[in-house]
């Protein structure tokens, strides 16, 4: 059969250790200090993909939509945590907002998809469902974290004028807008950037997937360009409405600048 | 009266803190000057009266209203603080002046006018030609003067200095100090000014002065 899946066995598995010691073997030649990360990571990809082959078998058996809701709902509040906690310019972000923004960018995209253009049966199928939400989640999770710190950081280096404009009476948004737009379009950039070079500079990964697995080109190309465009505006959304919720973080309740944002980073 | 503050009282560090709480007023065409040592609070003053910090406690009128009855963005433009550090926004000479009219209050009140900042850009000695220039190639006096008329174009009522003069040389602020004591003589206008020297002698004003006094530190 030409068009099938080759399964991988135990033993061909095991082979894919070479490749942990060829790069074992760079690290420990070069002295990068990195070998014990790196075997850490190593077998980390090993148990939680095992973990998840096998949650993900026991999911797609699952009938039941208000229970992948729930775990669609967990996967956007693991990405919420991530997303807030590793933006060095946002000190003890609530993540509550974070959360917020990436499930209505989530569920308005994924819903979306799913229900309109792929409209598995029934539209609830986690087979389908599962995958789409969790890729639109870690992307647009990227891109609020990079949106977030970006206004953050330019409030900090632009605070001077955005205090001049207060003195000349603008609102917070007034005086804010431009570093609003320029978080928006920071977390926007590499996705408009994937969008350009998709197919010529790289195979993205669920399409390389789909043809490992047997499908047709053609197809599994259908299936990515859907695949980006709701990446695209997962991402806008996502990034639009955390920006847009937490620009008020930086002002108090007169509508003036909050003293961290006039201090030096620590 | 147009302007007075009673008791007001911030923080200025860990170790400093204010001998007694700040009091003062001015009257129309009046100058209060502010005066103290380094690190007293004079700026931090001048900031929490414009709203753009909270004090501890304390309050503000303008012409016997009460700060507390004035949302913020009104009072700041009203009781507008001029920074020492010069803020400019990036774009040209022209489009820094033209700038704070795009917020929905400055806008609303009255529609930018460039012969009047050309005018005034003339009596500080500004280059008329540099009206297209790129701020970023101005002079550290050159921005200062130019943060100033920017300053004078949107007409507040209570004008709050920051060491105006800090980066201008001798006859630019011959010049400053005209331009500013003909502003102040007109419609019912007040500064507050804090400065180090003692060049606000050149004012044809009636000056005011209030001594920052501070405990502890070294």
């Amino acid at each position: 059969m030409e068009n099938s899946t080759i399964p991988i066995s135990n033993l061909q598995l095991a082979f894919s250790v070479l490749l942990v010691l060829i790069t074992g073997g760079i690290s420990s030649f070069l002295r990068l200090g990195l070998l014990k990360s790196l075997v850490w990571g190593a077998v980390r990809t090993f148990v939680q993909l095992t973990l998840v082959g096998y949650a993900l078998t026991w999911i797609f058996q699952i009938d039941s939509p208000a229970f992948i809701a729930l775990i669609i709902t967990v996967m956007c509040y693991i990405a919420s945590r991530t997303a807030s906690g590793r933006t060095p310019n946002v000190p003890g972000y609530p993540s509550a907002m974070a959360f917020a923004a990436l499930m209505a960018s989530t569920y308005i995209v994924g819903l979306i998809v799913t229900v309109l253009i792929i409209s598995p049966q029934p539209w609830y199928s986690p087979r389908i469902v599962i995958p789409i939400f969790g890729m639109i989640l870690g992307n647009s999770m990227n891109g609020i974290a990079i949106s977030l710190d970006r206004l953050y950081g330019e409030a900090r280096s632009r605070s001077a004028e955005i205090e001049a404009m207060l003195t000349f009476g603008a609102t917070p948004w007034e005086a804010v807008r431009g570093s609003v737009r320029e978080a928006v379009r920071a977390g926007m950039i590499p996705t408009i950037n994937s969008l350009m070079v998709v197919g010529l500079v790289s195979l993205p990964g669920m399409m390389t997937g789909q043809i490992l697995g047997g499908a047709d080109p053609r197809e599994a190309v259908r299936y990515q360009i859907v695949v980006m465009l709701m990446i695209a505006t997962a991402v806008a959304i996502g990034c639009l409405m955390l920006v847009g919720l937490s620009y008020k973080k930086l002002f108090n309740s007169d509508g003036s600048l909050q003293p961290f944002v006039l201090q030096s980073r620590k | 009266m147009i302007f007075k503050f009673i008791d007001i009282t911030f923080s200025i560090g860990t170790e400093r803190e204010l001998k007694n709480p700040l009091s003062g007023l001015v009257n129309p065409g009046e100058v209060l000057v502010v005066r103290g040592p380094s690190g007293s609070g004079k700026s931090t003053l001048l900031r929490v009266l414009s709203r753009l910090q909270t004090g501890s406690g304390g309050e503000a009128f303008l012409e016997d209203k009460s700060w507390s009855g004035i949302p913020g963005p009104v009072w700041r433009a009203d009781v507008h603080y001029l920074a020492q550090k010069t803020a400019l926004f990036d774009g040209t000479v022209a489009e820094n002046l033209a700038k704070p009219f795009e917020t929905r209050l400055t806008g609303g009140r009255r529609a930018f006018d460039p012969s009047g900042a050309r005018e005034l850009m003339e009596k500080l000695l500004l280059d008329n030609a540099m009206w297209d220039r790129d701020v970023r190639t101005l002079s550290g006096g050159e921005a200062s003067r130019l943060a100033f008329v920017r300053s004078l174009a949107v007409d507040p009522r209570v004008l709050l200095l920051d060491e105006p003069t800090a980066a201008l040389d001798e006859r630019s602020r011959e010049a400053f100090y005209l331009v500013l004591s003909r502003w102040v003589g007109q419609n019912g206008r007040a500064v507050l000014l804090v400065s180090h020297t003692e060049d606000y002698k050149q004012l044809s004003n009636s000056i005011r002065f209030l001594d920052i006094e501070t405990r502890g530190g070294i």
